[in-house]
Formats: structure tokens, sequence, C-alpha cells
């Protein structure tokens, strides 16, 4: 029996054979007692697997949303409620970021104007008389003082001046009761981003997270 | 049951109309898993397993005999139980006689229908078939379990095997032989009814 003539049988006895294919087969059949013999067997293994009892199963196989890891549908306002919070979050940490930045920046300049660092370089433009190179320890202070009272921007705007007009003792006389009389103390300057918005940022965050947690609570709820 | 209706809910998120799906085909897919398996609690992990991954990828089904794509999920199932069986090997849990011998017809199979004569008769011939087809070769025994216990034509099993329609007829037809070699050796054991020699009264 080749392995032809097997699959010939086989698929004979599903009717899966063509019509033509199967009256060939069937003339061989009545001449060839091997052939028939072996459709024979085929037939009583098909038959015995046939008969073989179909169990029920143990248990219903019915599947639960956990198992396949389904969550409740949110509403269609959800995402956007989940971009408001995380805009928002972001946006308040990112403020703090820049308020802090500002006022590092802005440090090194009041640390000049005031304290011990006023005098270092009030000193030093007294003792370089040379004007270009009083100019730009000055000029700092001008530029960055707004807040000052207008006397003592007066009295910063002299002393160049003085040295312009090239009496070095006016400009050492008028320079002694600027570095001994300390400049008032800085004024904090303003962070850019106001704590306002700060805090209006916070509540967004908050409030958008509150309303998702209570959207995906009444979804699930709704599901049940 | 309208299937088709229940597969399209299905494919739109309906875990309601899947589980009516699962309801009419769980009793086929644990056959075909606990025939392919040999053990009755294997089965019912591969089934669960086939079920939970059809509900996640009913998507990809486009149409065509809903019951050979199940049956391909089954054989997935039970082809990674098997591997799973095979890096953890596990002691059956069918009981020893007092010699030490399996018993053969662990009492919870038991079929309350049936006189304990008859019972008998039908574990045994159980036993030998299923002793047979654990014999053959694993796509052997897939393709002939889907084709002579399931009921499939050769189509149907071609796509839930996921072979060309010739390796399923070439499969079908060395697997019944090789499982009439087999069973030939049970010949004494069947009762009259269950005899080979019916199939060629057949």
């Amino acid at each position: 029996m080749n392995r032809r003539d097997l699959e010939l049988l086989s698929a004979y006895l599903d009717g899966e054979l063509k019509p033509a294919d199967a009256l060939r087969l069937e003339a061989r059949l009545k001449t060839d007692p091997e052939l028939a013999s072996t459709l024979d067997d085929l037939r009583a293994a098909r038959t015995l697997l046939r008969k073989l009892p179909t169990r029920k199963a143990p248990r219903n196989f019915t599947l639960t949303r956990k198992m396949v890891g389904q969550n409740p549908p949110l509403p269609r306002t959800y995402p956007a409620f989940r971009l408001a919070t995380v805009v928002a979050t972001l946006l308040f940490f990112f403020s703090f970021g820049v308020n802090f930045v500002s006022t590092q920046m802005a440090s090194p300049v009041q640390f000049g104007m005031g304290g011990g660092g006023g005098e270092e370089v009030q000193s030093y433009a007294v003792e370089e008389s040379a004007p270009q190179a009083a100019a730009p320890a000055e000029e700092p202070p001008l530029s960055l003082a707004p807040a000052q009272g207008t006397e003592d921007s007066a009295r910063i705007m002299e002393t160049p001046s003085a040295k312009n007009a090239g009496d070095e003792t006016a400009a050492a006389q008028d320079q002694p009761p600027a570095a001994m009389e300390p400049l008032p103390e800085p004024q904090s300057r303003a962070p850019l981003v106001p704590s306002a918005w700060q805090i209006a940022l916070a509540a967004l965050a908050a409030v958008s997270a509150l309303l998702m947690a209570l959207m995906r609570q009444l979804a699930a709820r709704r599901w049940k | 049951m309208n299937e088709q209706a229940l597969i399209q809910d299905a494919q739109n998120g309906s875990l309601d109309a899947f589980n009516t799906l699962i309801l009419h085909y769980q009793d086929s897919v644990f056959n075909a898993a606990l025939r392919i398996l040999g053990d009755e609690d294997q089965a019912a992990d591969a089934a669960q397993d086939a079920f939970i991954s059809a509900f996640k990828s009913i998507a990809s089904f486009r149409g065509g005999s809903f019951k050979a794509w199940l049956m391909r999920t089954v054989t997935n199932a039970c082809y990674d139980e098997l591997r799973r069986k095979k890096r953890r090997p596990t002691t059956p849990l069918e009981p020893d006689t007092d010699d030490g011998e399996e018993m053969d017809s662990p009492k919870w199979l038991a079929d309350p229908s049936l006189t304990p004569d008859q019972q008998m008769e039908a574990d045994e011939v159980e036993h030998a078939i299923q002793h047979c087809l654990d014999s053959l070769p694993l796509e052997f025994k897939t393709v002939v379990v889907m084709a002579d216990i399931q009921g499939m034509d050769y189509t149907e099993v071609a796509s839930a095997v996921r072979v060309p329609l010739g390796t399923v007829k070439s499969r079908l037809a060395r697997a019944r032989l090789r499982l009439r070699e087999c069973l030939q050796g049970f010949a004494e054991l069947l009762p009259a009814n269950y005899r080979l020699e019916e199939g060629i009264k057949a």
C-alpha cells in the first residue's frame, strides 16, 4: 500500500474526493482486495474515534472583565481632563523652576549693590581713577537699581561726572560717603510667575484629577 | 443563536456576546484539548487560556468558520500546555491500585447514567482510544482529533492547524492507519459493539 493510495482511501471515506477520482477508486476497490481491506481498516478506526464519548466541560469557561483586563468605558471628556491635569501639573512645577532661575540670575547684582560686595565694587571705583575703568563698575548699579530712591540715584550719577571732570580729589571725597553709607537692603525681585497663577495651576490640576477619579468610579459602578 | 451577530458584538468589545459563544463552544473546545493533551486538568487550563486568547484576538477573525478559528486557538493553547508540561513534569492524579498499578478508570470519571458494566465498557474503550491517540505524533494527533472527533471538514482542519490541505489528507490517512494498528492490540478488550469489525459492516 503506497502513501498515495492510502490518502485516496482516507479522502474517499470522508467524501473529499472529486467525483471522477471517486469513481476510479471504486472500480479499483472491486478488483483489489488489499485496497478494500485497508479501506475497512481506516473506516473502523474512524468509527471508533467517532464513538468516543463527548465529555462535558468540567466548568463554565465564561470570561470576566478582570480575566481579559478590560476597563470600564470612560466618558469622551476624560482625555481632556487627563490632558488638563498633566499640563497644569507641568506648568505648576515649571513656574517654580522659572522663579528659582530668575532669582538666581538676579542675586549676584543685588549682592554687588549692598553689603560687602558693594564696598568692594566701590573701593575699586575709588582706586581706579581712570574714567574708562570706573565706568563699567558703576554702570550695573545704575541700570539695576531702579527701585532705589532718587537721592541714591543722583549720588551715584555724580561719581562718573566728577571723574569725567578729572578731579580725583573730588571723586575721592564723593566716594567715601557712598562707600560708608550702606545702600538700602535690596528689595526681593518680584517672581516672574505670580503666586496667584501658581495657586490657580495647582487648583486646576487638583480639580481635574479629582474629576478624573470621579469619572472612573462612576464608570466602574455603571459597568457593574 | 445568531453567531455572526455575536461575533460582531464581541469584536466591538462585548464580553457578554463572547461569553454566549463560549457557552456554545466550550464542550467542543474542552474535548479537543482533552484528546490532544490526555489530561482533564490540563485540558481545562488550555481551554480557559484559549478562550482568553480568542477574546483578545477576535478582531483578527475575518470570517469563515468560527469553530475552525477557535480550534486554532485551542491547538496553540495545547501546544503551550505541552511545552509547560515538558519543562515542569508532574505526577498524574490517577490513583494507584493496591499493588501500585495505575488505576485505569478512576471512579470520579464515571458517568452516573450508565450501569457499572456499561461504564466499565465505556471506560475501556475510551482508555484504549486515548492510549492510541497519545502514541501518535502531535501533528498527527491534532489532525485526527479535529477531523474525526470534532467532525470538521478538511478545509476547516487545514485552517485550524495552519497546514496545506494536502498535508491534512496525508496526516489524517497515516494517523488513521496507525490508530487502527494500535487499536488492534486492544481488540480483545473491546466489547462486541465496539469491535473494529463493525467498521467493515458499516
